[in-house]
């Protein structure tokens, strides 16, 4: 083993794979042989597992509760009864704001009863004319940030309301502002109480590499489960999808308060509560605030699976536009998540950069003049729904609400669109898919599926012993065992086929146009934009057009992994790039280099940590995607998750499969994550 | 305990559902349609939220997916469900009512057809003779092969959670193992973009597909295999070469229902639509592109009588 | 040097570092012995300082980096946990304090500036200062106003709704001053106050820290790695080297007299007419020795006035500050000071 790691990387890896090879060749394939395949010693655990679940939730403890509904004593789980209390203030915030937004009557309900409701026909909160609630934004965006802001925040909502997708937006608008809110307070108490405890921090970190990872299929069954069905749940697995990267966030903010920093709060006389609140939070805000943004965007990114989970709103409708095939109708929804994320995301910003004016000495009207003009509008609205009544007759009052799909539409336009491309791409990509199919695909499936087990150890672990010691080989291994033993080997390895492939196409389209777009300022906005704007843009919009120009095969599969995963391998390389220091890129101008050597000698090499962060992420993103492409056709784990949302041990089943995948991503996440880091502490790069 | 306890309230219910008296009062709280992702689906169940209405019945939609609602109704976040596909639906449906919490709840009219088949222009392009019978597909498997097919004619069915093996195992008991294979879709939305792009191109085509649908209207013909008799499929001892049969649509509902709504459930219960009724509420969306809710209102206003006679 | 009770007092203060510090501690029953301890890997920050600083006094911590002058200070602020000895904060027992106690001292005792600024980032040059004022639950208004005024004694007027990342360095530690004056403190900490600032900016920021020094006679503990600095602001200077206090005295003693070598090091390149006044280098005035007319106060510095001595044939008188002779001074050792050969050393 010395004289191993005297070698050179290069060196190493030749060797591994060499004997990688050796092994793929001399083990036999045969049944009985644990050299090809091991015993899959762990396939009770999902029964096991669902065993145990159901006990504590419908076993565990059970206590007397009185069903009003069937004028009856029944057993109830303890457990159970707190998820459904918790459910219960979730649903009751998601209905408030709706309810604020689009009218109802179960707030009413939630302090009276539904016999009051039913009596009393005048209990119906009635809706916000959506004129108001446009306006009222519109001042928000003033007075957080001026003309812009407004202008931007108008144009939006307009847009969303003229375009028919009201009621549904305010319907997801309504469960992401109480799904964001709970993510960011629990990412931020979970980060603080990280930060106080290391050994919470210890048992904390590991349960968020899996909750980041976990195929979003796998946990909605368990959520189900917990805390039933309907908005509240879409809630709740958006908040444990959503606070992983709040925590995380916060947690290295905190870490980065410069200590003097803290010590000027104690000698300011600070209690412990003041100076977690006034001094270390607020000092540690540019990484909450990117918390923030991330839970905004992945609130507004689980729209649509959370509508498989009762979740009402935009999701929902896309879902259903998608099964009629009305792509023009699915992009102006997924359009409108896209706004209400970048909305979302520029108030809270903004809220939180806002500046108090201290010297300023305002009467009563300067003091309330937003709340005044709110109200204004407020009054205005209210007439103007109210003459709508008289202007619209019997027809729609455009002046209050705007049903669904009765607005203007586009859908026309981006029809035609899919039809022409279809019509027009058609044939040339079913030649190159056949072509790809038989010459490269096929053959490569091929080859994972015949590797023996002995040699996917000896490869990752090897990996795992050159990147990081034996340390990585061991992290590495355990994951790979875990795999292993159970009976989804070989769907593993179909899944670890698809993500490869994907992976590697991505990264290369993705780098060489990250490369190509840093060399100018204003290609390098534009590409982040982009990313933005994918990243939020649901995925599932573009898997139609993708399968009706690829079919329904792995290829449909592998382009909608490459569009998606595309993105950070492209964020990252920028990112990368354009952040390489300023005065070694002087150096090098200096040292006579022209614009080519400086890239590839200076700025790739500095960037490359970076660029590696973002491999990582395209790893990560990769496997989402392939999960989603379960929906086109795969045979992997993905295909299996989604069974198991009819299978009998569906949460036992889910939530396995769930953790073999999360612990692909772990694996590449581990090596991916120590090389950056010795690379960066190589290059001096902190 | 508690299973015990819920099989006691399933058997409580049951019996209720027969001896409940019509005049017992409804619970004022909301009834909790499930709505899912086709279009039949959504418009049926505005169409029963209708019903219901005009009971004086609360009623509440609740977005779900088609297989985890089985669980939800179990646990009474989803009140009932009013399309239990045989085929699609009945391990699901089977496994949730085993574990107690779930009642049948009666069948539609409808009798359902879910079988491998091909779009109408497959058979007047003559893109195979001799179809629907399924012998002709011995003669052109060149006609449905796919770049992944690897040659063989592709069967494109439904995702495998609906029915297993069903398939793989007909193909071989059929002798047609080597010249066809079976391609699992991971979504009904695949098999429809599969379509779309098949029609586009006048292409052959073998997918898994059912009627009641909106297919019906494009001419969507299924293919004619061994007819189905009691124990010839595989898990019954036979080979599993035969057809499917004509399949029921269920209705399921929790299993306080006909206590907290007893005026409701017996509606609920006696509610049966037929195949053609099924297809006039999905043409309406589908074809005349109305929306789910407006489909519902006018279907309901049409047919009055029909769906009145459910609540008397 | 004064009959009042000192205001900090510190008997045989330690701070040890280490794993096995608290063991044995134990073990000794809190007895120290220095050697032991070092041999298990124990490392001294603060090694048995005992000095008093007395109101108004200005006693400035002089090492280099890693010497335990951050440390002391931190103890005394009870930002760090003594690990031994004893600390009195005008005569109360600082160690004994309840947390309580503690918020209070420092909410209105207590005041601190740090080397790198420690301002905090989201809250503007007058939200910054105005913090310690909120913090004590004073009202907006009555904070802002107070803030306010401080603003004008640091000389930011205008800069009021600057956030720190819009600040000089130089303007960034007058709000450090600004808000560890806000509370108006007794005892004023600085922490290498100065050291991160260009040179030019670090003479100016000394000559207004002796202003404000000479106008608000607090009492503080300042702490340094330049020895000039420390000459030009001390009462009186303590240098450190590895935790333990080498010498405590007054500029001109400590020139005049390093205790240890190590102390000579830094005394010996020091120009000492700028350290030194009359009162160190007068002579006793012989009985009928002709003097010169010209008088200097023994309070002057060397610098100041060595011209105007050497410019006289005969020794000049140097009074106090009644006017009475207390000694004289001549040519010669003020030459000897002026360019080396000192004979007192």
């Amino acid at each position: 083993m010395v004289e191993l790691s005297k070698l050179s990387r290069p060196l190493q890896f030749a060797l591994l794979v060499g004997i990688f090879l050796v092994l793929c060749f001399t083990i036999p394939a045969s049944d009985g042989n644990y050299l090809w395949r091991l015993p899959s010693l762990i396939a009770g655990w999902p029964a096991a597992l669902n065993g145990s679940v159901e006990y504590m939730m419908f076993e565990w403890f059970p206590i007397e509760t009185y069903n009003p509904d069937i004028e009856d004593y029944e057993e109830s789980a303890f457990l159970k009864e707190i998820t459904r209390s918790f459910s219960g203030f979730i649903l009751f915030g998601i209905q408030f704001i709706r309810e604020l937004l689009l009218g109802g009557v179960k707030t009413i309900v939630a302090f009276t009863s539904w016999d009051f409701v039913s009596e009393n026909e005048w209990a119906v909160w009635p809706a916000l004319p959506w004129t108001v609630v446009v306006a009222g934004s519109m001042v928000l965006g003033y007075a957080l940030n001026g003309k812009g802001l407004a202008i931007f925040v108008g144009a939006a909502l307009a847009y969303i309301g003229i375009f028919g997708q009201w009621v549904p937006a305010m319907e997801t608008l309504s469960f992401v502002l109480i799904a964001a809110p709970v993510s960011v307070l629990l990412g931020v108490a979970f980060g603080i109480w990280a930060y106080k405890s290391k050994t919470t921090e210890a048992v904390l970190m590991p349960l968020l590499n899996v909750a980041q990872t976990m195929p979003h299929f796998s946990y909605l069954v368990p959520v189900t489960v917990f805390f039933g069905l309907g908005d509240h749940a879409g809630a709740i697995a958006t908040i444990i999808f959503a606070t992983p990267p709040m925590v995380r966030l916060t947690l290295l903010g905190l870490k980065g308060v410069s200590p003097e920093v803290q010590e000027a709060g104690v000698m300011n006389g600070c209690n412990k509560f003041q100076l977690l609140f006034k001094v270390m939070l607020p000092s540690a805000r540019q990484n909450i605030l990117v918390g923030v943004n991330q839970v905004i965007m992945q609130c507004l990114a689980m729209a649509v699976i959370a509508s498989l989970i009762g979740a009402k709103g935009l999701g929902f409708n896309l879902l259903l536009a998608l099964n009629q095939l009305r792509v023009g109708q699915a992009l102006e929804l997924g359009i409108c998540i896209v706004l209400i994320a970048i909305t979302l995301d520029k108030l809270s910003l903004s809220w939180a950069n806002k500046q108090i004016d201290y010297f300023a000495d305002h009467g009563f009207v300067e003091r309330h003049k937003y709340s005044l003009i709110v109200l204004g509008f407020l009054g205005v609205g209210i007439v103007l729904a109210y003459l709508g009544t008289f202007i619209f007759g019997d027809k729609i009052n455009y002046f209050y609400l705007i049903p669904h799909n009765k607005g203007i539409t586009t859908e026309w336009f981006w029809q035609a669109g899919v039809d022409w491309m279809v019509d027009t791409w058609q044939p040339p990509i079913k030649l190159f898919t056949a072509w790809l199919f038989v010459n490269f695909l096929t053959p490569m499936k091929n080859a994972y599926l015949a590797m023996p087990v002995l040699a996917t150890f000896v490869l990752f672990m090897g990996i795992g012993y050159i990147v990081g010691g034996i340390r990585s080989a061991l992290t590495v291994g355990a994951f790979t065992l875990f795999l292993a033993l159970t009976e989804w080997w070989d769907r593993a390895l179909i899944t670890l086929y698809m993500a490869t492939v994907g992976v590697v196409i991505s990264v290369i389209i993705g780098t060489s146009m990250g490369v190509l777009c840093a060399q100018n300022e204003r290609a390098t906005n534009v590409a982040l934009r982009i990313c933005d704007t994918l990243q939020t843009f649901p995925s599932f919009i573009y898997l139609i057009p993708v399968m009706m120009l690829f079919g329904v095969n792995d290829s449909a599969v592998l382009i909608a992994v490459i569009i998606y995963a595309t993105i950070p391998a492209l964020r990252y390389t920028v990112e990368g790039l354009i952040n390489v220091p300023q005065a070694l890129q002087d150096a090098g101008s200096m040292s006579g280099v022209n614009r080519t050597q400086r890239l590839l000698n200076i700025e790739i090499p500095l960037a490359i940590p970076h660029m590696m962060l973002g491999i990582n992420q395209t790893v990560i993103f990769a496997l989402f995607m392939v999960m989603i492409g379960a929906l086109i056709a795969t045979d992997d784990l993905g295909q299996l998750i989604l069974k198991s949302l009819s299978d009998q041990n569906g949460i036992g089943n889910g939530l396995m499969l769930g953790l073999c995948v999360a612990f692909i991503g772990l694996a590449v996440d581990h090596i991916i994550q120590t090389w950056a880091k010795d690379r960066r502490a190589a290059l001096g790069l902190g | 305990m508690v299973k015990k306890s819920l099989k006691l309230g399933v058997a409580l219910a049951a019996s209720i559902a027969f001896t409940a008296p019509v005049f017992a009062k409804d619970s004022s709280k909301p009834i909790k349609i499930p709505t899912h992702n086709w279009s039949s689906q959504v418009v049926m169940a505005y169409v029963i939220g209708g019903i219901f209405e005009s009971m004086g019945n609360n009623v509440e939609y609740v977005s779900s997916d088609s297989q985890a609602v089985y669980e939800a109704i179990r646990n009474g976040d989803v009140t009932l469900s009013h399309e239990v596909w045989q085929s699609t639906f009945g391990a699901s449906f089977y496994n949730a009512m085993a574990k107690g919490g779930v009642i049948d709840a009666g069948t539609h009219e409808a009798a359902t057809l879910e079988e491998m088949g091909v779009p109408g222009y497959v058979i007047e392009n003559n893109l195979c003779p001799g179809l629907p019978n399924w012998e002709a597909l011995k003669n052109c498997p060149e006609v449905f092969a796919t770049p992944d097919s690897g040659g063989k004619g592709r069967w494109l069915e439904g995702p495998q959670s609906w029915h297993g093996d069903l398939m793989p195992v007909r193909l071989e008991a059929l002798g047609l193992g080597d010249k066809y294979t079976v391609k699992f879709a991971g979504s009904a939305d695949a098999i429809w973009a599969e379509l779309a792009s098949a029609k586009k191109e006048n292409r052959g085509i073998i997918t898994f597909n059912w009627s009641p649908n909106f297919t019906d209207a494009d001419g969507f013909v299924f293919l004619e295999f061994p007819e189905f008799k009691p124990g010839c499929r595989k898990a019954d001892g036979g080979d599993g070469s035969c057809g499917s049969p004509k399949g029921w649509l269920k209705k399921a509902a929790n299993y306080q229902f006909p206590k907290t709504h007893p005026a409701a459930y017996t509606a609920f219960s006696k509610l049966s639509f037929s195949t053609k009724q099924i297809g006039q509420m999905a043409a309406l969306v589908d074809v005349d592109k109305l929306s789910h809710q407006d489909a519902a209102k006018k279907w309901l206003a049409d047919n009055e009588a029909v769906w009145k006679a459910f609540v008397e | 040097m004064n009959d009042q009770s000192p205001v900090i007092k510190c008997e045989s203060v330690y701070k040890i570092f280490g794993e096995a510090t608290a063991k044995l501690l134990q073990e000794s029953n809190g007895a120290i012995d220095v050697e032991k301890f070092k041999a298990e890997g124990c490392i001294f920050g603060v090694n048995s300082a005992s000095f008093e600083v007395h109101k108004g006094e200005m006693l400035v911590v002089m090492g280099l980096s890693g010497s335990g002058k951050s440390t002391l200070l931190r103890c005394i602020s009870k930002l760090t946990d003594t690990t031994a000895g004893k600390i009195f904060i005008d005569g109360e027992d600082l160690l004994a304090m309840k947390p309580k106690e503690l918020i209070e001292l420092r909410r209105n005792k207590m005041g601190m500036v740090f080397q790198s600024f420690a301002l905090l980032p989201h809250k503007t040059v007058l939200e910054n200062i105005a913090f310690p004022l909120q913090v004590k639950g004073q009202s907006t208004k009555e904070s802002v106003e107070r803030a306010a005024a401080m603003i004008d004694l640091v000389d930011l007027s205008g800069r009021e709704n600057y956030y720190p990342r819009q600040l000089s360095g130089g303007q960034q530690q007058r709000v450090g001053i600004a808000r560890s004056l806000a509370v108006e403190p007794d005892i004023w900490f600085l922490d290498e106050p100065f050291s991160a600032l260009d040179p030019l900016i670090r003479r100016e920021m000394q000559d207004e820290f002796l202003r404000l020094q000479a106008m608000l006679q607090k009492t503080i503990l300042f702490v340094t790695h330049d020895f000039d600095e420390a000459l030009r602001l001390a009462d009186r200077i303590a240098i450190m080297k590895d935790g333990v206090i080498e010498q405590i005295d007054t500029p001109a003693n400590i020139v005049l007299n390093p205790a240890t070598e190590y102390v000579a090091k830094f005394t010996n390149d020091v120009p000492r007419e700028k350290v030194l006044s009359c009162v160190n280098l007068m002579e006793k005035a012989g009985k009928g020795v002709k003097v010169s007319s010209v008088r200097v106060s023994k309070d002057a510095i060397i610098e100041t006035v060595a011209e105007a001595i050497l410019n006289e044939t005969k020794p000049v008188p140097v009074v106090d500050e009644n006017d009475k002779m207390v000694g004289v001074l001549n040519h010669k050792s003020i030459i000897h000071t002026l360019f080396g050969k000192d004979e007192s050393a």
